[in-house]
């Protein structure tokens, strides 16, 4: 039996220890948290004000021979093959999985941390996210200045679905011709892909959306509730709801080369093993793969590891399927590869029902008990061929 | 050609969403005025992206040059 330990208890680590086969691997999964959280319902707290129901117990999530310790990692050694908890537990493996994901570091930018606790954000916890609600939901006008703080974003899509519903929310209650909405990003476009940009762009037009591109957030002025870029300029705000910067999780590597400066693990992108060591693998958030932070990704990550474990041929390929909420009820999805650029895909009432079916069956597809179905969606929905479709789809339109 | 400046490289080919210009946005963040950027990347949209880009912040594109396997940019920052 190979001991495989899985740092993590995200979708990918819950997902991956779900798959590998009990009768060759005796797995093992340390998480910080006894909770897991659907993390995209965080957007639908915030600005929808949905009901909570977006956690789990992390222990039901995982089948009966999979052992789990709810307890914190602080040393990974991947020379020795030694891992150490803040409880001072030694635990050792054949093979590790790093599924550490990212938190949010508010810090990063001076004043952040302020604006973040005041008026909330939605990619840390269900309090943030309702911070965000109570204080969207007392508008009675003024401007309200939504963006990204910095270029790596946890699901790329999310900075730009707040500004959406934000807006649908005030032309709901009455309040678009009192208010101004400014959406903020780094990129030279509102979504740096440009085959969704094509997409988002008239639509942000249409809605009266200001955007500001190439606005790299530097500081903010709390006093003068002022925001500052880097390039030099500024955007006053009443109300702001700003996507912080992320970084890796707090663990102490040797190698401590294992890490970039935002504490993410040096991974190969084809074979998602940590540079540099044997017998690890990373996959999910906390990688630096130059693919979306997203559960899709980490779940696809997820099958290739544990390929790769069963001794059977695996490679990422970088797959994105990132559902995007336009608000009104339609949806777009990002989709793309390491090769194929993000496909231009129509907004429509099905994908905005894909994504809230999404949120209902994630539960399920943790298990595994999906994937024979997700096999063959994400082989009918590859980027070459939904592009294909899309171009032919959108053409009339054009 | 002699060059004094430190150089950063950047290497974003096949880079997927959101792509070279995250890279491009991480370093200008860390460099400092006289740094040098060089960018690699297999994304066509970069050439258009890293112009616009220069012009918005005030840098320098030193050049751009297709090669057969990447375009890369190289960069000068002007302004922090």
């Amino acid at each position: 039996m190979k001991r495989v330990l899985i740092i993590g208890g995200g979708s990918g680590a819950t997902f991956l220890a779900n798959t590998l086969d009990r009768r060759r691997f005796e797995t093992t999964v340390v998480s910080d948290s006894a909770l897991h959280m659907f993390q995209p319902g965080l957007l639908y707290v915030a600005f929808k004000n949905a009901p909570v129901g977006i956690t789990r117990a992390e222990r039901r999530l995982l089948p009966r021979h999979v052992h789990f310790l709810q307890q914190d990692v602080t040393h990974v050694n991947l020379r020795e093959h030694r891992v150490r908890t803040q409880a001072g537990t030694e635990l050792t493996y054949d093979e590790v999985v790093l599924a550490t994901g990212v938190r949010t570091a508010a810090a990063r930018i001076p004043g952040l941390e302020e604006v973040n606790a005041q008026f909330g954000d939605y990619h840390s916890t269900i309090e943030q996210a309702q911070r965000v609600w109570r204080h969207l939901a007392e508008v009675r006008g003024g401007t309200i200045v939504i963006g990204q703080g910095a270029a790596i974003c946890k699901c790329p899509p999310s900075p730009l679905e707040g500004a959406l519903l934000a807006e649908e929310f005030l032309r709901d209650r009455g309040l678009k011709s009192r208010t101004k909405l400014v959406y903020f990003t780094p990129y030279p476009r509102p979504y740096a892909a440009e085959g969704i940009n094509d997409i988002v762009a008239p639509i942000l037009r249409e809605r009266g959306i200001e955007v500001r591109t190439f606005f790299d957030l530097d500081r903010v002025d709390t006093a003068n509730r002022t925001i500052h870029s880097i390039e030099g300029e500024q955007i006053p705000y009443d109300l702001a709801f700003i996507v912080p910067p992320f970084i890796g999780a707090p663990i102490t590597y040797e190698p401590a080369e294992v890490l970039d400066e935002d504490r993410l693990i040096i991974t190969d992108k084809f074979s998602l093993r940590v540079k540099g060591v044997e017998s690890a693998f990373a996959i999910g958030d906390g990688t630096n793969l130059p693919t979306s932070k997203a559960g899709v990704g980490a779940h696809l990550e997820a099958k290739v590891v544990a390929r790769a474990l069963a001794a059977k041929p695996a490679r990422f390929d970088g797959r994105t399927h990132c559902p995007m909420d336009l608000a009104y009820g339609k949806g777009t999805f990002v989709v793309g590869s390491y090769a194929a650029p993000t496909v231009k895909y129509a907004p429509s009432r099905l994908n905005h029902w894909m994504k809230a079916a999404m949120a209902r069956i994630y539960w399920i597809s943790l298990r595994g008990w999906l994937d024979p179905l997700f096999d063959v969606y994400f082989r009918l929905t590859a980027p070459e061929k939904l592009a294909a479709r899309q171009a032919h789809r959108l053409r009339p339109a054009a | 050609m002699a060059e004094t400046e430190p150089r950063t490289l950047v290497d974003a080919r096949e880079e997927s969403c959101p792509g070279p210009i995250t890279d491009l946005a991480k370093a200008y963040r860390r460099s400092k005025v006289g740094d040098v950027i060089e960018l690699w990347a297999t994304d066509p949209g970069v050439k258009a992206d890293v112009r616009a880009w220069a012009a918005k912040t005030q840098n320098e594109v030193v050049s751009i040059e297709d090669q057969a396997d990447k375009v890369v940019a190289v960069l000068k920052i002007h302004r922090r």
